[in-house]
């Protein structure tokens, strides 16, 4: 800049001249340069990463679009300096027409105008790993597709044309392929594997929340496969038009620009979703009041002043005789003082029709001229009592404390704000008349020094706004809203004052609950799952739907922080983990309330469990372009919290029983050694016969006790329940002779209910099966008739076996 | 109990032992009816004591707890009991003795280690739940305390049976200074002869140690049991013995404080944690001679103010049922009104021999001991 300077001083006036050489179209190649970071290709490991991502994030789409269960293979290879990508997908195949542009053209896409869940938004994604391959390593892209049914699969080698942003093909040919439709791309670029375990994570996270697709991947160290855990796809996703409450100014002017529509409220109706009628007309008359303001409606003078309007007007008619001008003059007087209130515009109405009746009754013509000049007469003594009027009007918005003679001083105030303004039909818009109300107060409290607080104010304000009247004019056609920004920003600022009901939802495509699940318990072998999927919300205008797993323990790693994953859209979010709002929301939950370790009470928990977090909405805000992480927009904050805590109150339940069940088992360990060695003791003390001590072990642990009995040769089972709750059981006792007569009985009491039993032969073994009630403290004795050398094995279910004590022997 | 040590003595071993065995049979039985064992002990807190106006001693009153194995705690407890049955009974059977804590470390070779003790607390309770569920005491398991070592000096003859055989002794002339040191089962003592008019029990040695050099035991025909704090078993049992089959009064001369308070109610009521043996230890008879409160202001001895565990200790003799009687309730809260105590040396303010001459003599009169 100093050269300049010094050059200013020269008297040179060819600085902006200068300084115009410097300025030309920058080119497509420079601003990807400058800006690849946003894009998520600032190093050769994580453009490999993004590359990936992208299309894999493509390949799903288009799959799921066509209703095909994705099948995806990706290959990372070296090939000399180079890493070799290529990414195949069943989908439905591109048409020759438009692949050039699909991945030669960067911000060319069917995603950035549609407001649908979908994976890939801006259309510059895939655009921008051909970019890169071809800028660091100069080999073009790659591209076969086949479409369904083609016969043949289309081959592209292209580049991007960077001073064009249009695609450059150098090679176009047919050639066979052996999948029957999809699409392949291979690219190579500078790169490197140093982000290997972000690409493990970025596919084996893709499978966990897409259980419906089949990954198989291979990278020079390994080779992994992810099978499909079901083949239901996610359900089809409604394109919604937008949502009067999510859209911006810029947005909104394209849209007044490109539609069909001729009227406002036809526009609203007929490009937006959730505006029919009445939210139309809810919205034009809030753009009128903007755009026009509205009119003052001042009470007219009371009856014994009238004479005043009738001498005004008459005052004002001339040449049209005596009685004719009487007699209008009079009608106009009534019809004004018939009104409680009156405004400008309803003013002209009322002197419309006592002209019409006028020139009906005297045959004299009341021409335009004349009805102005008797409106403005009228005006000026309906207007001149504003004073009045206002004083009524501030004393009954205001507290009564006020002394009187200011409350007299901030009214006259206001009417003066009316009576300065240019428009003498006292019209003004919400601003203006709180401009008036501010101007009046702050001259109260320098003179009077009686202030008027800021509710105070508002309450004026509200209550002169209440008894203004809306004016007739039409609002501005679209063309002309299109053609204005500062209407156009009134119309936006109409739209979202105006309630209206949130988006509607079938926009989105939840995983929902059973197949987070199953994606979890797919790719992590854990003890313990759990899932929820909250209804729908609304983030400006866009409807969005959090849903939250949690797996825990069996093989997840012990040590150090849970892992979380984080989606959006179906797609894993691999970089900047800690400037997530669902990284946030985990660290903000008290997690030992869940049964979580958590140091310190706050931050990241610990132990074997893995957190997922999917956010799907039309627009999921990310703090950036490269789309690595979700922005802290409150109402998505509180929707994953309340899905984290709902998925972890059933962890928190799952962990108290098995802690009680460990604590059980521990008990029942322990006591189960001890007792054999007291009873041993006693046997020696007392010197009697050994002891069996099961029975007094089932009763301590309350257990449902199941103890075989031989004698007379019968064979039984007697099944004792010392629980606290009734057992419904299912007893088979595998027998390697056929039982004779089977027998059941109750012990004591009516305290069991058993069905007959059955017998079931099977390779030399009998099965004999009885399904018993036992309640609580009751008994039952099975029995069947059996040679003394029978052997038999009992095996009992509908008890946890921590809670059943077999003595089988 | 005490009629046992006429006897020989392996017959009281024997009738000990069958006992152990009965409650081992006990636990025999519960296991063989398929019920859970367990072993139900008296609470044993100072809410559950209560008094025995037919023995005029406290004892315990009816509020049970259980052991039983139910709890891991339970069974521990009890899987303990019964290892600890099977081991006295052997001792019994081999005429054997040994002290609680040679108890406690013995348990450490037992096979099973969940049988083995945490703590000798927990070793001198179990023994003290036997000997109520079995009614025998300690001293007929055979076992004995630590220390033992309380003394007596006076005009008493008598004869002791020891492991290596009879020893007669008088208990002033046949001992050196420090007077008959008092067994472990004093059972084993018969009293031969005595000249003695009453028996002063003195907490502290220094104190005992005053009253012999000043020849206190000869000039008033006194026997001086040294209490060495708060009394082992075995000196509250030869206290209650000269009481009972001599037919002496007993005075208890101790601190001024709420500490030596709770040693004369142990020689006098009884201790809580041994009321089942009260009727066996204690000597309701047994007067309070001081230091006294009122003698505090009386003599104006020199004193220390009472300290926040004294006060609280104070408060919770007055809710003490063994201390709700009007002497000890008027000298409670007159200690609580001053804010003082005092030690029993205290009295060496006004001269060495002030505690023999004047003090001693003029309580005791005034109690009509002397």
């Amino acid at each position: 800049m100093t050269s300049y300077q010094s050059e200013l001083g020269g008297g040179g006036g060819d600085v902006a001249e200068e300084l115009a050489k410097g300025q030309r179209a920058i080119s497509i190649a420079e601003f990807f340069e400058k800006n690849k970071h946003m894009l998520g290709f600032d190093s050769g490991a994580r453009a490999l990463v993004t590359a990936v991502k992208e299309a894999v994030d493509n390949a799903l789409d288009a799959t799921e679009e066509a209703g095909i269960l994705p099948d995806i293979y990706v290959e990372i290879e070296e090939a000399g300096d180079y890493y070799r990508l290529v990414v195949e997908d069943n989908g439905p195949g591109i048409t020759r027409e438009q692949i050039p542009r699909v991945f030669g053209k960067l911000l060319y896409g069917s995603r950035f105008h549609a407001r649908e869940q979908s994976r890939g938004q801006q259309g510059i994604g895939i655009s921008a790993a051909v970019l890169y391959s071809q800028l660091t390593s100069g080999k073009p892209a790659k591209i076969t597709s086949r479409t369904q049914g083609g016969t043949e699969a289309e081959y592209f080698e292209l580049i991007v044309d960077t001073d064009e942003n249009e695609p450059e093909i150098s090679e176009e040919s047919t050639t066979t392929w052996d999948r029957t439709h999809g699409t392949r791309i291979e690219l190579e670029m500078e790169a490197n594997m140093r982000a290997r375990q972000q690409l493990h994570d970025y596919i084996k996270h893709t499978a966990v929340v897409n259980p419906h697709a089949r990954i198989e991947f291979r990278e020079p160290k390994e080779h992994l496969k992810y099978e499909r855990a079901t083949d239901q796809l996610p359900s089809e996703t409604e394109e919604i038009r937008p949502h009067p409450h999510g859209v911006e100014l810029g947005t909104l002017i394209k849209m007044l620009e490109a539609t069909d529509s001729y009227s406002a409220s036809g526009f609203l109706q007929s490009e937006f979703t959730r505006v029919g009628q009445k939210t139309a007309d809810s919205v034009v008359a809030a753009f009128r009041d903007r755009h026009f303001g509205r009119e003052m409606a001042w009470t007219p003078p009371q009856p014994h002043e009238d004479a005043a309007v009738a001498a005004a007007v008459t005052e004002a008619v001339n040449g049209k005789g005596p009685d004719a001008t009487d007699g209008f003059a009079e009608e106009v007087a009534d019809a004004v003082a018939a009104r409680e209130r009156i405004a400008h515009h309803e003013l002209i109405e009322v002197v419309g029709e006592a002209a019409e009746r006028a020139t009906e009754e005297y045959g004299v013509t009341f021409g335009a001229t004349v009805r102005e000049n008797a409106v403005a007469a009228a005006w000026g003594e309906v207007s001149a009592a504003r004073e009045a009027d206002l004083y009524r009007l501030v004393d009954d918005a205001t507290t009564s404390r006020k002394d009187d003679a200011a409350v007299e001083a901030f009214a006259r105030r206001v009417a003066t704000g009316f009576a300065n303004d240019e428009d003498d039909r006292d019209r003004v818009t919400r601003d203006d008349l709180a401009s008036y109300v501010d101007r009046a107060a702050d001259r109260t409290k320098e003179r009077e020094d009686v202030s008027f607080g800021d509710t105070a104010r508002e309450k004026v304000v509200e209550a002169v706004w209440e008894v203004c009247r809306t004016v007739p004019d039409d609002v501005p056609k679209v063309r002309e809203v299109a053609g204005d920004r500062d209407v156009a920003s009134e119309l936006l600022e109409a739209m979202r004052e105006t309630d209206i009901l949130a988006p509607p939802t079938d926009c989105l495509a939840p995983i929902t609950e059973d197949l987070v699940e199953a994606g979890l318990r797919k790719e992590y072998d854990a003890d313990f799952y759990a899932a929820a999927t909250r209804a729908a919300e609304v983030h400006g205008g866009d409807p969005f739907i959090i849903e939250a797993g949690i797996a825990y323990g069996g093989n997840l790693v012990d040590e150090g922080s849970t892992d979380v994953l984080r989606f959006a859209n179906r797609v894993p979010l691999v970089y900047q983990r800690g400037a997530c709002a669902t990284t946030d929301v985990v660290k903000s939950i008290n997690w030992r309330n869940y049964g979580l370790d958590q140091p310190g009470g706050s931050g990241m928990p610990n132990g074997p469990a893995v957190l997922m977090i999917h956010v799907a909405s039309t627009n999921v805000p990310f703090t950036s372009e490269s789309k690595d992480a979700v922005a802290n927009v409150p109402e998505i904050e509180d929707e994953i919290e309340l899905a984290l805590r709902e998925a972890a109150r059933e962890l928190k339940q799952y962990l108290n029983k098995r802690r009680s069940l460990e604590k059980r088992r521990r008990k029942q360990d322990v006591i189960a050694d001890i007792l054999p060695r007291m009873a041993e003791k006693l046997s020696e003390v007392t010197d009697r016969e050994d002891l069996d001590v099961e029975d007094s072990l089932a009763r301590i642990m309350n257990n449902v006790l199941v103890e075989r009995r031989r004698e007379n040769g019968r064979m039984g089972l007697v099944v004792q329940n010392h629980s606290d709750a009734g057992a419904d059981l299912e007893v088979t006792d595998i027998v390697d002779a056929e039982p004779g007569d089977v027998t059941t009985r109750t012990g004591d009491g009516e305290t069991a209910a058993i069905d007959d039993a059955t017998v079931v032969e099977m390779d030399g073994e009998w099965f004999v099966k009885w399904s018993p009630r036992v309640e609580s403290g009751g008994s039952a004795v099975l029995e069947y008739e059996a040679d003394g050398g029978t052997t038999a094995d009992v095996q009992v279910e509908g008890v946890e076996d921590a809670k059943t004590t077999i003595n089988d022997s | 109990m005490s009629t046992d040590t006429d006897a020989d003595p392996t017959d009281g071993d024997e009738i000990a032992r069958e006992k152990l065995i009965d409650l081992a049979a006990e636990f025999y039985d519960q296991f063989a009816d398929g019920e859970v064992p367990k072993m139900r002990v008296p609470t044993r807190t100072k809410s559950n004591i209560e008094y025995d106006e037919e023995e005029g001693v406290w004892v315990y009153g009816d509020r049970h707890s259980t052991r039983s194995a139910n709890s891991v705690n339970g069974a521990q407890k009890l899987l303990k009991a019964v290892y600890v049955i099977d081991f006295l009974q052997n001792q019994l059977e081999e005429e054997r003795s040994s002290t609680l804590r040679e108890l406690y470390y013995l348990s450490e070779s037992w096979d099973l280690e969940a049988a083995q003790f945490n703590g000798q607390d927990e070793s001198n309770q179990l023994i003290e739940d036997l000997e109520i569920v079995s009614d025998v005491t300690r001293e007929d398991f055979h076992m004995r305390p630590e220390e033992s070592g309380a003394t007596v000096m006076g005009p008493l003859h008598i004869r002791e049976q020891t492991r290596r055989g009879e020893r007669e002794i008088h208990c002033q002339e046949d001992v050196g200074e420090g007077g008959y040191q008092i067994p472990n089962n004093p059972d084993t003592i018969e009293f031969l002869d005595h000249d003695a008019a009453f028996v002063l029990c003195v907490e502290t040695g220094g104190m005992r140690d005053r009253l012999v050099e000043n020849g206190f035991d000869e000039d008033h025909d006194a026997l001086v049991v040294h209490l060495k704090g708060q009394p082992a078993r075995a000196t509250r049992r030869i206290v209650k013995r000269l009481h009972d089959e001599l037919d002496l009064s007993v005075v208890v001369f101790t601190d001024g404080d709420p500490w030596s308070y709770r040693i004369y109610g142990s020689v006098a009521y009884g201790s809580i944690k041994s009321a089942h043996l009260s009727e066996y230890l204690a000597t309701p008879e047994a007067e309070f001679v001081g230091i006294q409160p009122s003698d505090i202001v009386e003599y104006d001895l020199p004193t220390d103010p009472l300290s926040d565990s004294d006060i609280n200790a104070l408060e919770s003799e007055l809710e003490d049922p063994r201390f709700q009687t009007d002497y000890w309730e008027e000298q409670i809260e007159l200690q609580l009104d001053i804010g003082k105590k005092a030690e029993q040396q205290a009295l060496a303010s006004r001269g060495l021999d002030f505690v023999t001459d004047s003090y001693l003599p003029e309580r005791l009169g005034e109690m009509g001991v002397l």
